[in-house]
């Protein structure tokens, strides 16, 4: 097969589009159920989300006369063009972990940050006050927790000696340290914030009188959004398992204990969701500058005075 | 204090009323005519220190009535007001909002549905009707009963 | 069936609207989205926006000022939806038809704007929360 060729095919049916988008569906039906039986109650049937999406679509698409048309429409394709390179990438690591090329650490810690910049484009040509506020608060969000997350993969890069190609960090499992323990509780929250999820889902919940960022969207864009973020909740948690649980295998146990971990991190997202309610703008940038800030500097000190002495439990 | 005194004191403007009636012993009614409606309800938000609950306007037939809640509350004790505004066809008291700002929505109201003019009120526009509503339909008012 | 539709009943997501009640309907409302009642196992979320909402749950009797901005609502409401007529007053105005405020029972609102509206009736003063439900379910298994 040609190499265009095989890459469309990589990219949109699988490890790409669909096949994450299948398991995303999955995954947010997960949620969905877990938080039903958390509360008591039965929750949605297992087709739910995939429902939800097709009825989006067939609804008409409205554009509010004064938005910023061009950039409206585009906003959602962008982030989830972002999201299927970054799930690609991820996939294609697990798969074929020969085909490495040096830094991927680094673009996909910048393929986690488009989503929520699409999000602020789109609602910031949304010519709506409720959504302008989201955006605000969207953009103090992501000034709020990105620097603790980078520091904290910062540990990881220095617990495993340097390297940076993920399909060599995915052989050690930094989260039996101290400093990587804190570095992974400090990831996992970051995560919970970028996945819009209570305690931290300032912008699009947030005015549940008017559901914030994407108040204006309707019909197929509110479709794109929702593929979005059911691909986040794979791409997410699966980096988190490939950065500090040791990656993920593709046969026999490996692949258990791979599905495993996966489970495990999306089950901590689900247990912060339902057990906490949610937070201030200001209280949230607080939690993330100053209490994680602190606990992933201290991380990074505690992993440099690690490798420096070979101490590596520290 | 007790009643006796309370009494005591509103008689000191008795001479701006036409009546005190004692309905039970936490209600006491005051009436009084709308040009002395100012200085009374000056009297009991200020000397009596009274504190001011709500008022209510009142179609009776042949005049209107507003009366003013006032709470006596170191007895525990009612104080009703009831101004008579004798003139239907252009009928006007005295605002009170200037010594007493919380007065002000509700006399916007009792303008809305009634038409009864506040003289000297600093903000009087539409408060509960319709933005489209025609201007001079009094909706409270008998005749509009139809 | 089409498949707009056959995914509109397994999924409606519905938006409140309250024009002029006396808020017991929208009591009710609020209880029946509970945890105690559990309508997500019908796929039905509360959402924010107009925009998002595929149900509109109506409630009141319809006032002047509130007719115009329920024409908005219902103009930004993607297409296809279904009005739904929580309690006895947006069915029929209730006991406040000879009110001087009142524009008309919701469904004249509303067929004003869109002859076509698609809207379903749950009367009651006001329904329970099981009701409410019921109605609903019904309402969609028909569409």
């Amino acid at each position: 097969m040609s190499e265009p060729l095989q890459n469309v095919f990589w990219l949109l049916l699988f490890p790409g589009l669909v096949f994450t988008l299948i398991i995303g569906l999955a995954a947010s039906w997960i949620v969905r159920k877990v938080s039903a039986l958390v509360q008591w109650r039965v929750g949605p049937p297992l087709y739910q989300p995939l429902v939800d999406i097709i009825k989006l679509t067939g609804k008409e698409i409205l554009i509010p006369i004064q938005a910023q048309q061009t950039i409206f429409i585009m906003a959602p394709i962008v982030g989830l063009s972002s999201m299927i390179l970054l799930s690609t990438l991820l996939w294609r690591i697990i798969i074929a972990p020969s085909e490495i090329f040096i830094g991927d650490v680094i673009v996909a810690i910048y393929l986690m940050i488009m989503p929520s910049l699409a999000l602020i484009l789109g609602s910031s040509a949304s010519a709506s006050p409720h959504a302008a506020i989201g955006a605000g608060r969207e953009m103090k969000l992501v000034m709020g927790y990105e620097l603790p997350m980078v520091l904290a993969f910062i540990v990881v890069i220095i617990k495993t000696g340097g390297q940076l190609g993920l399909a060599s960090i995915a052989g050690y499992t930094p989260v039996f340290s101290i400093s990587g323990f804190l570095a992974f509780l400090v990831s996992l929250l970051a995560i919970q914030a970028k996945l819009g999820f209570v305690p931290f889902d300032i912008a699009e919940a947030e005015t549940e009188l008017g559901s914030g960022v994407l108040m204006e969207y309707s019909g197929a864009l509110l479709a794109l959004w929702k593929i979005m973020q059911a691909m986040m909740l794979v791409a997410f948690p699966l980096f988190l398992v490939i950065m500090f649980l040791g990656g993920f295998g593709t046969t026999g146990a490996q692949l258990w204990a791979g599905i495993g971990k996966f489970v495990i991190v999306l089950v901590l997202v689900i247990l912060i969701k339902n057990t906490n309610p949610r937070v201030r703008i200001d209280q949230a940038m607080k939690f993330f500058w100053v209490y994680c800030g602190l606990i992933s500097a201290i991380a990074v000190a505690l992993a440099i005075i690690g490798s420096l002495y070979g101490i590596s439990w520290l | 204090m007790n009643n006796h005194e309370l009494i005591r004191k509103l008689s000191a403007i008795s001479d701006k009323l036409t009546g005190i009636e004692q309905k039970s012993e936490k209600r006491i009614t005051l009436l009084c005519e709308s040009a002395n409606s100012f200085a009374v309800n000056k009297f009991l938000f200020e000397q009596l220190a009274a504190r001011f609950c709500i008022a209510t306007a009142i179609d009776s037939d042949k005049f209107f009535e507003i009366i003013y809640h006032y709470s006596y509350d170191q007895l525990g004790c009612v104080i009703n007001l009831k101004v008579f505004v004798r003139d239907r066809q252009k009928p006007a008291v005295e605002s009170i909002t200037p010594f007493l700002p919380a007065a002000e929505w509700i006399e916007r109201e009792i303008h809305d549905l009634y038409g009864i003019d506040f003289l000297n009120h600093p903000r009087m526009r539409r408060l509960i009707l319709a933005d489209d509503w025609p201007q001079g339909v009094y909706p409270m008012r008998k005749e509009a009963k139809q | 069936m089409s498949w707009k539709i056959w995914s509109l009943k397994k999924s409606p997501w519905v938006f409140h609207v309250n024009v002029g009640a006396c808020n017991n309907c929208d009591i009710e409302i609020v209880n029946c989205l509970t945890p105690k009642f559990d309508v997500e196992r019908f796929g039905i979320k509360l959402v924010g926006s107009p925009r998002h909402a595929d149900a509109l749950l109506v409630t009141g009797v319809g006032t002047r000022q509130a007719a115009v901005r329920l024409r908005e609502v219902y103009r930004q409401t993607a297409k296809p939806c279904v009005v739904f007529l929580i309690g006895a007053c947006p069915c029929g105005t209730g006991i406040f038809h000879t009110g001087y405020h009142v524009e008309g029972p919701v469904d004249k609102i509303l067929k004003d704007e869109d002859p076509n509206a698609i809207i379903a009736y749950v009367p009651g003063c006001p329904p329970k929360p099981e009701a409410i439900i019921s109605g609903v379910v019904k309402a969609l298994s028909v569409l």
